[in-house]
């Protein structure tokens, strides 16, 4: 087999593009080689009558690489042997077991017994990371995907490796929990089972989960992830790569989010005045209250792009008058014309990050901010009261406004020195309300037209960019003064509502007393689609089946519809009112095509199809 | 509290400009934060961390490889003595006995009650010519006999300790030779040796 790659391709690199596999620990497409634990050893001539590492190889005109002679097999099979010295080959209780590349090596390369008789190292297992991830060090490869990751990725160095040589382990910096919200992803890399979920421990093996490839609800940013499930519970999510928007990379948020799902308390039956009720019963109930009354509307941030058509119609129809909150919305308008790409942010040549937290708001945004300017020499500049992340790069130019003036340092900007290279990507947020918005955003614009840049507004709920895109939650609307709420998600009732219903999958303090309760579906049961801060528009894969009586949300929406003699509300199915959005919301015009139900399975996370 | 002085601060301060990468500097800086407790407590590793806007993860990365680095107390005066191979055919573990029964510690790595006196073993450091050799107050000190460590020992017990009085850290570096290789390539010599143990 022949393949012509680019200069400077790696032979891990050009061998997945004619399907070879050669086996890898430390090399990660996402990260720099290092070539540290010589398990991509191959023979290639001319060249020396050695192994060489593939990892750390670029392709070269006329080379001829083998990757199964006796000498690469054998070469490999020695190192493995070296991993498994400290090995405890407790697979059988090990949470990797099934999709582990220790597991599928050893079976293909492996001696059947160690001729190393050494005094093993032995660790005391397992140890908590944080709240969320274990480290069992006896499993440990040392690979360093882990610690290079956190440096590399995230600027941070919280978990390193202390001691050397062969008495080098992973820990956390002082044994201290792990505090950044980018933990999550060292799981997914480790490619043993020695970083593992302790929120999805002991619960399944990978065999008998079912997963599909779906979308995070939990901010704008829209990373697409897998979401596994088994008997009918949501057991974990992992990252689904996708290199638009997160590069295989999610947040802790979007991967550990997710145990209301399964929990007991799920609200499954709608009540009325605290008692178990009918749909019907419950709807007319809602609709009784809210009759003659001033309405107001919470919506949670993850409503789907449908509801929030569907909702529009009830509001432009029947409801006219109610006000619309959104969970977590910013202050910022609705973008003016083409913004920037995510993906962009890679060849932009200096980037301004303006009025924003990212690594809290959009946490992966802030990721790819990182990668640009670290592995791709962008240069950075910060417009932002405080301390951030981002001043970890040493060339960060920060400039600290008081808060409330920062339009106007965004105007000083213009000419600056580091803004003379394009194509610029400016970031903006909204200050979390510090800032007159209007004056910011048109600083940014100002600034964006003066350097030839282009922006980026960063939403911060989910699907605010849809709710914008449907007009619907407006800047100023609070609820207070509505005498009758509909409660959507972690809504609290104003003082002045004399009627409130919750909607909502699990009990929640502030519900407390509602005169009517729905349940409502999660992410993880509901069809639809969300629009992330890029105003890209990605479907919903439901893992979970939605058992009666739960309902999902459109389906509820459409039947408040037809109950209030709204004509074209009877829906055959979700696909329909797909259908009509993307007729009427230019945001939703994707809308129109949804991706078949069934997608192709996810590739496995390691071994040959993702070294 | 700083776990450092002002003046070990400011050494510090100094030290990133002198290197490409701002991470160059951990090294020099934990030597200086070493030379100034004794030893390395996390309050310093984290002070060092901050003054070079690392996270405390690298700087303790560092400060537990090198074996030169230390995290936990050590006498004041410390020796480091070689027991690899030629060192330990020429009697490097009698030395080491020797010294345990001097400063009156069983083991090494233990600190004598008087908080003066340390031992450790360590690997080849580069002058198995003179074995047995070990590293004491940032010197190399050759062909060790129970007397010289002896004469040593009596030395740091006459002043009281004080390190700095027999190798301050910027008097070694002004007026000593470097230990080890010398700039000409044949090594250090009986000469060096005996200047050096003088
Ligand atoms: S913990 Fe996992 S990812 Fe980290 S070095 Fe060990 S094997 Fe590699
Ligand atoms: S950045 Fe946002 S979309 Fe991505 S994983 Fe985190 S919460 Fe989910
Ligand atoms: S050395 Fe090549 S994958 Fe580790
Ligand atoms: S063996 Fe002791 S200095 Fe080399």
């Amino acid at each position: 087999m022949s393949v012509t790659v680019p200069r400077g391709t790696l032979l891990v690199e050009a061998a997945k593009l004619v399907k070879v596999e050669v086996p890898v620990f430390c090399y990660h497409h996402k990260l720099d080689p290092v070539g540290a634990c010589r398990l991509c050893l191959v023979e290639i001539s001319p060249g020396p009558p050695k192994p060489t590492t593939a990892c750390t190889t670029p392709a070269a005109e006329g080379m001829v690489v083998k990757t199964d002679t006796p000498l690469a097999v054998g070469a490999r099979a020695d190192i493995l042997e070296y991993e498994l010295v400290n090995h405890p080959l407790d697979c059988p209780v090990c949470d990797k077991g099934g999709e582990c590349p220790l597991q599928d090596y050893t079976f293909r390369h492996g001696y059947p017994t160690s001729r190393i008789d050494a005094p093993r190292l032995h660790f005391k297992k397992p140890i908590p990371l944080s709240e969320k991830i274990a480290l069992d060090r006896e499993r440990c490869v040392l690979c360093y995907r882990c610690t290079r990751y956190y440096d590399e990725i995230t600027w941070s160095q919280e978990l390193t490796t202390d001691e050397r040589g062969v008495h080098s382990y992973i820990t956390s910096q002082f044994d201290q929990p792990l505090k950044s919200v980018f933990s999550g992803n060292i799981i997914d890399l480790c490619p043993v089972g020695a970083l593992t979920s302790r929120v999805w421990r002991f619960e399944s093996r990978p065999w008998d989960m079912d997963h599909v490839p779906s979308v995070c609800s939990r901010c704008a940013v829209g990373c697409n992830v897998t979401l596994w499930k088994r008997r009918h519970q949501l057991v974990r999510v992992t990252s689904h790569e996708n290199d638009e928007i997160d590069e295989g990379w999610i947040c802790d948020r979007g991967r550990f989010e997710y145990t209301h799902v399964n929990s007991p308390d799920r609200l499954k039956v709608p009540l009325v005045a605290g008692a178990e009720a009918t749909w019907e019963a419950a709807l007319t109930a809602l609709l009784e209250g809210v009759q003659g009354r001033k309405l107001g509307i919470f919506l949670p941030q993850d409503i789907t792009n449908e509801e929030l058509f569907l909702l529009r119609r009830l509001v432009d129809g029947p409801w006219q008058d109610a006000r619309v909150a959104l969970e977590r919305r910013t202050l910022l308008a609705p973008p003016q014309g083409e913004t920037l790409p995510i993906k962009d942010l890679d060849g932009c040549k200096a980037i301004v990050v303006i009025a924003c937290d990212t690594a809290d708001d959009v946490p992966i945004v802030n990721l790819r901010v990182k990668k640009a300017v670290s592995k791709l020499g962008a240069k950075l500049l910060v417009v932002h009261p405080g301390h951030l992340d981002l001043d970890r790069w040493p060339d960060t130019f920060h400039v600290r406004p008081n808060p409330g003036e920062t339009a106007e340092a965004v105007r000083r900007l213009i000419g600056h020195e580091l803004l003379q290279e394009g194509p610029v990507g400016i970031l903006y947020g909204d200050g979390h309300g510090a800032e007159d918005v209007d004056a910011l955003t048109q600083a940014v614009v100002d600034l964006a037209e003066a350097v030839g840049g282009r922006v980026m507004p960063l939403y911060r709920a989910t699907n605010e960019r849809g709710a914008l895109g449907v007009r619907l939650a407006g800047r100023q609307e609070d609820l207070e003064g509505c005498d009758a709420v509909i409660l959507w998600g972690p809504g609290r009732p104003p003082a002045s509502a004399r009627f409130v219903a919750a909607w909502d999958s699990v009990p929640r303090p502030e519900h407390e007393g509602a005169d009517v309760v729905l349940p409502s579906a999660t992410f993880a049961e509901t069809q639809g689609s969300y629009t992330n801060l890029e105003g890209r528009v990605q479907f919903l894969r439901p893992v979970l089946p939605v058992t009666p009586p739960l309902r999902e949300g459109w389906d509820v929406l459409c039947e408040l519809g037809q109950r209030l003699g709204m004509p074209d509300m009877d829906y055959l199915g979700i696909f329909h009112v797909q259908r009509q959005a993307s007729r009427a919301v230019e945001l939703f015009a994707p809308l129109a095509d949804p991706p078949a139900p069934v997608p192709n399975p996810t590739p496995v996370l390691y071994g040959p199809a993702r070294p | 509290m700083a776990a450092l002085s002002e003046h070990a601060i400011e050494e510090i301060r100094a030290l990133p400009p002198r290197f490409p990468h701002i991470r160059s500097a951990v090294l020099p800086a934990l030597d200086v934060a070493q030379d100034e407790l004794g030893y390395l407590t996390r309050e310093a590793m984290t002070e060092v961390a901050e003054l070079l806007d690392l996270d405390p993860g690298y700087v303790e990365g560092v400060a537990t490889f090198y074996t030169l680095l230390h995290l936990e107390p050590i006498g004041k005066h410390h020796f480091y003595v070689c027991t690899n191979l030629s060192c330990d055919l020429r009697g490097a573990y009698e030395i080491c006995d020797h010294i345990k029964r001097r400063i009156g510690v069983e083991g090494f790595g233990e600190v004598s009650a008087d908080g003066l006196f340390s031992l450790e073993e360590v690997e080849c450091l580069g002058a198995c010519e003179f074995a047995p050799m070990m590293r004491y107050q940032r010197r190399y000190h050759y062909d060790l006999t129970p007397e010289k460590v002896d004469a040593l020992i009596e030395a740091a017990r006459q002043n009281g300790g004080d390190r700095a009085a027999d190798s301050p850290r910027d008097a070694a570096a002004a007026s000593q030779k470097p230990p080890g290789r010398r700039a000409s390539s044949r090594g250090p010599t009986k000469e060096d040796s005996a200047e050096l143990n003088a």
